[in-house]
């Protein structure tokens, strides 16, 4: 349907639109206008990804200005969905396009999505290899500018990538066809044309209108100065999905060192050295050559191909002057890194935990080795420079060096808001020491500030970002727009309950000091069998961790529980491999497809409970057993809360609530798609029933939670969940139109009451004797006056 | 070959009698007598038990899928004889209950195929053994026999509504049915067939029900000792062994290499549970505490595996999933970022549970491969493509709702009507003055509020309405409180008659217009036929009045009001009455009229 939102006419590619999805379209337009930044929680299920793309297509190509689309979603199935939803919006724009013109408009959009080499290659041999970073060495390898000039001097002396090849031969900017080309698409363009996709989504990045990826490639320094550089200011980024996106910010800047890490460096360093000599004895010129360029102080142009590191800072703390003069020579700066690495390597013999500023630790690392701060600084522009000039191969091998010149990169920059912390035992009762040495990040604003300092409108949001203002304090921008909406059901499509204990009265919780208690392990294993006698299909159980899931799954099976469970259902559990757990995930939905009905018992924040979709048959009911807090114990997370209530006055306890409701509510928001969809909300944990966790879920399913249903014991859950599908199964009467559904009619309803208010509000009253056709309000009042 | 016809004298509650086994039952004889006392359908047989090797007597048990008790038979024949044939019997139904499990869909690896020789074989030998009652029906019974085979080993039905045995069942579990059938197909009235045309949906709704059968068990191959006569033992069936050849194929592995070279069957058993490979097996992370309990086992030790305990899995299907649930994707999206996650949530942490972790994955996968074939093959996750993703993504709800095309109306003179209307449109889409109209409606509304006031409902007709109501509320109750003044008998009568009379119009309307045939009627029926028919349904239905005024007399005599029989059996009669006239216009029009009427 086509309707007006102000002046701007949307394009919505369905028939009806729910009323969340037009006040949602009506507050991104505020934003857009006002080019400021925004939050929005929008209910799980609701169409949310499909209402931002019709809008911002809408916008795009109704202004002149067509602003670019950076849109960033969490995971790789959530980027295919969202390339998915758009080109259906597209086929549906050139459908409705109403003069020839328009529709070439509409035919020449462009929108592409970029990942991995590793997820976008289709060489025959690379493309097979396990690992990502092997893939990306091995496509270097047979990429770079270098190889490239040889082999095409002299065919056959060098191998190249014939898709790659190929590509270098098509015009730039014209390398596909206009359109939208969801990630599977391109792959199979790649294939047809044998043309490297990879390059292709890289090079096409310039003249997209709409580029979806994930936040890593806007948040980390080291991949954002490679992909998103020359992204306009003016364009508009969408954070789709964000309710993670401080810990995304968090993971961008912070870095582990092992002592593995540590030996593996210092070997290569050691072949460095050997290359060098090497280097000096052929082809010494280039050497000086290299230098020349140092002294001179030039940043060497580095095209998308021979990139393979860069700086791991942010844009705004890099240096723009020449490299010192210490580190300039190559066999100098090999010996500088030697130094380094052994440093780190006597730091990592202490055999308690050490925690200080990066400040301290540059004290004291001059103090032992004379290394000074400015140097260190260029440690990953060096490498790289070196790399370079080197020509090696096979730049995998080399990874750990590269982490700790990121390392040295980021410590020397970075004074606050950071902090460095050795652990010398994995665990309290570790008596082998396996040291790690973490560089941590303590403030996500830090990491994201570019982002919102660079572009005029940046778009946060998510079906679970409550409480709202959260996250303009954490990231520390200021918002125009911050709403949450909520969920206008005419019938209560799905029933969130509060377990509190178990049959027998025992309270459950995941609580450290009861997790492991038989009774509570019972109570937990008893809710999974009731629920799967009672449920059809889909069930998915969500744990606090991975600890706890795999020692629970251990106890139930001895304790008989699971084998109950298999009389009713098939059993899926999520596994440490990524793969072994979209293959389960595959037959857990075959298994709801054939009726024969699942349960996937998994992890909140782990692989599956990220953009995995339970909706209808894949998810009747989800069961979060436990609260999904944080591991408290741990250090990281410990001088993160002491940060956080230093620095925002953010409480510690309000903060790990935050959390763990806002992960809780993620798991089971999972199960609703559309409004006729249905499923249940399990949280068994007597914590849940406290009033102040609960305010902290998302208003559109803390509405729905009655009080009875917030202090539930087992057996009483499964009586209110049997009624509810009893009638949730009936065959929905009443017309949801106009309520829950709006119609083309329903919108202009809606904007023509809003402009009466306006005008009310104004004082002039408006005597439009024909509104919209029928008897208008001021005409029913005065009839009623007349008897 | 062994499977057509196994037979074996053996003694069943203590009486002797002979066990056969037919390509369709299990059936046993009692002896000196003609039918077989029980009878066993295969899809009935879901458990085997036999009595030990060497025990004093041979005995096989047979458990049912109604009824765990089963049956027990034991085996006449001196020792040696009895035990070769208790294992024939032992390797055919350990293979049909295997079938059973295995659910209809999946080939059956019975090794014996049921060629067409044998359906005659088998035709043959149940018609010699008249079990059933109604078997004197002039049908064949070969098409019964057929249809059942074919459901079992899953070809595609032969049609289920000639299938006499299936119209048993369907009158066994239907009694009113039954009684009808009683009523006008024993005394002849109607035919067998004419009785089941226009039931066909009955017959295809019990075959379905029928080929419905319940799946595998979920449950893992778990044996655990039991205490038998204070020995804790395993108790192993061959439907046990079944069961761990197909969970573990390296048992069967092993099974093959070794019985009857190296280890006698008991032996082998004897040293598998005791073995680590049992251990390995036992879907328990106590299993590997048990381990240094455990023997080492030259001959099993061979086939144990390492644990399958690393992150990686030691064997991964090499393509890829459906994108929309890839996460090994989004792992390899971007190089690894971030400080290592705390010790909880490293996956995998306890390393003993990650083999018993994918032991459930793989168990549930199995189960899923042998119901629905090989995993989701590559082609349909190809072909798939565009639709199916979209239709993942789609919002049912917001699409308007798609009304069924409708039927066409068929119009008999459908330009006439066209014109009628556009007659009428003409006339009546003169130009309106809406002005006028505005003002006619005006004026007819001026005063409304007083003509409102002035409305005066008339008393008397409010209160003869109540008391009509109040009438007719007090008739029902009395109609309630008086129902049980009918005799049973003459009851049941009325209700036969009435049910008679149903059928007759029922057959009698499907001779006249015959139903749209998408069902395999039995009547492709020639017109002359169905004009027989009818002459034959109207000949009933002109005595039904009589037949009435038979019971409301024999009503009288018992003391019940004639008239009231009348009235129940009044909308019949005219029912009857409709049709009679309907034949009478029917025949009078198409003079010269073939029969009297």
């Amino acid at each position: 349907m086509r309707f007006y939102i102000d002046d701007l006419p949307v394009i919505f590619p369905y028939d009806r639109i729910y009323p969340e999805q037009y006040q949602y379209m009506c507050d991104l337009k505020r934003t857009l206008d006002a080019t400021g930044h925004c939050v929005l929680e929008m209910p799980s299920g609701t169409g949310k990804t499909v209402s931002l793309l019709s809008l911002i297509v809408s916008y795009q190509q109704f202004y002149p200005t067509r602003r670019k689309l950076i849109y960033c979603s969490r995971t790789v199935p959530e980027i295919e969905k969202a390339l998915a939803e758009l080109k259906r919006l597209m086929e549906y724009r050139v459908s409705m396009a109403e003069t020839e013109e328009q529709k070439a408009k509409e035919l020449s959009f462009y929108g592409m999505g970029l990942t991995s080499r590793k997820n976008l290659c289709i060489h025959p041999e690379v493309s097979k290899e396990k690992k990502g970073k092997v893939v990306d060495a091995r496509c270097r390898d047979l990429t770079n500018s270098a190889a490239c000039q040889k082999g095409r001097e002299n065919p056959g002396s060098v191998d190249l990538c014939d898709w790659h090849e190929n590509l270098g031969k098509l015009e730039p900017g014209n390398l596909i066809p206009p359109g939208v080309w969801t990630l599977a698409d391109v792959l199979q363009y790649g294939r047809d044309n044998k043309i490297c996709p990879y390059f292709l989504v890289r090079r096409m990045m310039p003249f997209v209108d709409i580029v979806i990826y994930s936040f890593h490639y806007l948040l980390d320094p080291k991949v954002a100065e490679q992909v998103s550089k020359e992204m306009s200011k003016d364009a508009i980024v969408v954070f789709d999905e964000a309710h993670n996106i401080d810990n995304v910010c968090i993971e961008s800047l912070s870095i582990d060192l092992t002592r593995p890490m540590l030996d593996s460096a210092a070997r290569s360093v050691t072949r460095l050295g050997d290359q060098i000599e090497e280097i000096k004895r052929t082809d010494a010129s280039k050497l000086q050559d290299e230098y020349a360029r140092l002294v001179e102080g030039l940043q060497e142009a580095a095209n998308d191909e021979d990139a393979f590191m860069s700086n791991p800072v942010l844009p705004e703390d890099l240096l723009n002057e020449a490299i010192p003069g210490n580190i300039r020579k190559a066999e100098h700066f090999v010996a500088f890194l030697k130094r380094f690495v052994e440093y780190l390597k006597t730091r990592m013999r202490v055999l308690h935990v050490v925690a200080e500023t990066p400040p301290s630790f540059l004290q004291h690392l001059k103090d032992i080795t004379y290394i000074e701060r400015r140097p260190l600084r260029f440690c990953a522009e060096r490498l790289q420079s070196l790399v370079r000039t080197l020509e090696l191969s096979r730049l995998d091998e080399y990874s750990a060096l590269q982490k700790v010149a990121t390392f040295a990169t980021l410590v020397s920059t970075y004074e606050k808001g950071f902090l460095l912390i050795l652990e010398p035992f994995e665990t309290d009762n570790a008596t082998v020491p396996n040291p790690i040495f973490h560089f941590t990040c303590l403030d996500p604003s830090i990491a994201i500030k570019p982002v919102f300092e660079r572009f005029s409108s940046v778009v946060i949001t998510s079906g679970t970002i409550s409480p709202l203002d959260m996250y303009p304090k954490m990231l520390q921008f200021t918002p125009v727009v911050q709403e949450s909406y909520q969920m206008t059901l005419t019938r209560n499509s799905f029933l969130p309950l509060v377990i509190t204990r178990g049959s027998d009265q025992v309270a459950i919780s995941s609580r450290f000091e009861v997790r492991n208690d038989p009774a509570v392990v019972r109570n937990f294993g008893s809710i999974l069998i009731e629920y799967s006698k009672t449920v059809p299909d889909g069930v998915v159980a969500f744990f606090p961790s991975y600890l706890y899931m795999e020692s629970i799954v251990a106890a139930w099976n001895d304790m008989g529980i699971l084998n109950e469970v298999w009389k009713y259902k098939l059993i899926f559990v999520e596994t440490p491999d990524a793969n072994e757990t979209s293959i389960a995930l595959e037959n857990y939905r075959r298994a709801c497809d054939n009726g024969r009905g699942a349960v996937l018992l998994s992890v909140a924040r782990g692989k599956v409970s990220e953009g995995i979709d339970f909706d209808h048959n894949y998810g009747r009911a989800v069961i979060m057993f436990g609260v999904p807090y944080q591991y408290t114990e741990s250090r990281i997370l410990k001088a993160r809360l002491e940060y956080l209530r230093d620095t925002y006055r953010i409480r510690e306890s309000e903060f790990l609530g935050f959390d763990a409701m806002r992960n809780a509510a993620q798991c089971v928001g999972r199960v609703l798609r559309g409004k006729t969809d249905w499923g249940l909300m399990v949280f068994a944990d007597k914590r849940f029933a406290r009033a102040d966790k609960r305010a902290k879920l998302p208003r559109w399913i803390n509405q729905y939670i009655t009080e009875t249903a917030s202090n539930l014991s087992t057996d009483m859950a499964i009586t209110l969940s049997k009624l509810f599908m009893r009638t949730i199964s009936q065959n929905p009467n009443e017309n949801q139109t106009g309520i829950s559904l709006w119609t083309l009619e329903d919108i202009e309803r809606h904007q023509a009451k809003q402009k009466e208010l306006e005008t009310e509000k104004q004082g002039g009253r408006d005597e439009d004797e024909y509104g919209d056709g029928g008897l208008d309000d001021s005409t029913l009042v005065q009839i009623d006056l007349d008897v | 070959m062994p499977s057509s016809t196994l037979t074996a004298k053996a003694s069943y509650k203590k009486l002797p009698g002979t066990l056969e086994l037919t390509s369709t039952h299990l059936q046993w004889t009692q002896d000196g007598k003609k039918a077989p006392s029980i009878r066993i359908p295969h899809v009935e047989a879901a458990s085997l038990f036999c009595s030990k090797e060497g025990a004093a007597q041979v005995r096989l048990k047979i458990g049912l899928v109604s009824d765990d008790a089963g049956h027990n038979f034991t085996f006449l024949a001196p020792q040696p004889v009895a035990v070769t044939e208790r294992e024939k019997f032992k390797t055919e139904l350990t293979n049909i209950i295997g079938v059973n499990r295995r659910g209809p869909n999946t080939p059956s690896v019975v090794p014996s195929p049921i060629t067409p020789v044998l359906a005659q074989q088998s035709s043959n030998a149940p018609s010699s053994r008249p079990a059933i009652p109604m078997s004197r029906s002039s049908t064949s019974r070969a098409p019964s026999v057929a249809a059942s085979d074919s459901r079992r080993t899953g070809t595609p039905m032969s049609d289920p509504t000639s299938d006499y045995q299936l119209r048993i069942r369907v009158l066994l579990s239907n009694p009113e049915l039954a009684a009808l059938h009683r009523e006008l197909v024993m005394s002849r009235q109607i035919t067998e067939n004419e009785f089941w045309e226009g039931r066909e949906h009955i017959l295809l709704a019990q075959a379905a029900q029928e080929s419905q059968r319940k799946g595998k068990s979920g449950q893992l191959v778990d044996p655990r000792p039991q205490t038998v006569d204070g020995e804790i033992k395993i108790v192993i069936t061959p439907q046990l062994k079944l069961d761990i050849f197909e969970e573990y194929p390296v048992v069967k592995k092993a099974f093959e290499e070794n019985v009857d070279k190296k280890l006698s069957e008991p032996e082998f058993w004897h040293r598998y549970f005791q073995s680590k490979l049992f251990n390995a097996h036992r879907a328990s992370i106590r299993s590997s505490a048990a381990q240094h309990v455990v023997r080492d086992d030259p001959i099993f030790d061979k086939y144990l595996e390492k644990d399958d305990d690393e992150l990686e899995p030691r064997r991964l299907r090499e393509d890829r999933v459906d994108i929309f649930i890839d996460l090994g994707a989004t792992l390899e999206d971007h190089g690894e970022t971030g400080n290592d996650k705390d010790v909880t949530m490293q996956a995998g942490k306890q390393r003993a549970v990650l083999p018993l972790i994918r032991k459930f994955n793989e168990h549930s996968g199995r189960l899923l491969d042998s119901v629905l074939g090989e995993g989701p093959t590559k082609r349909r996750r190809i072909e798939g493509r565009m639709e199916e993703r979209y239709s993942q993504l789609d919002l049912e709800d917001l699409h308007d709702n798609q009304s069924a095309a409708g039927i066409a109306l068929n119009m008999g003179d459908s330009k006439r009507y066209f014109e009628g209307r556009s007659g009428d449109a003409s006339q009546a889409a003169g130009p309106i003055d809406v002005k006028a109209t505005i003002h006619e409606a005006k004026t007819n509304l001026q005063g409304w509020s007083a003509n409102l006031i002035q409305l005066k409902i008339d008393k008397k007709a409010g209160d003869t309405a109540l008391s009509e109501m109040t009438q007719n509320v007090a008739a029902r109750l009395d109609v309630k409180l008086r129902k049980e003044d009918i005799p049973e008998v003459v009851y049941g009568q009325m209700m036969a008659c009435q049910t008679a009379a149903n059928e007759f119009l029922r057959q009698f309307w499907l001779a006249i217009y015959p139903p749209p045939s998408d069902l395999p009627t039995a009547s492709a029926a020639t017109p002359a036929q169905k004009a027989a028919k009818a002459t034959k349904m109207i000949a009933y239905l002109d005595q039904m009045s009589e037949k009435v005024n038979a019971l409301a007399f024999a009503a009288t005599q018992s003391g019940v009001d004639g008239t009231k029989i009348r009235t129940a059996m009044k909308p019949v009669l005219d029912a009857v009455e409709k049709a009679t006239t309907f034949w009478r216009a029917r025949n009078s029009a198409a003079a010269p009229a073939p029969h009297r009427r």
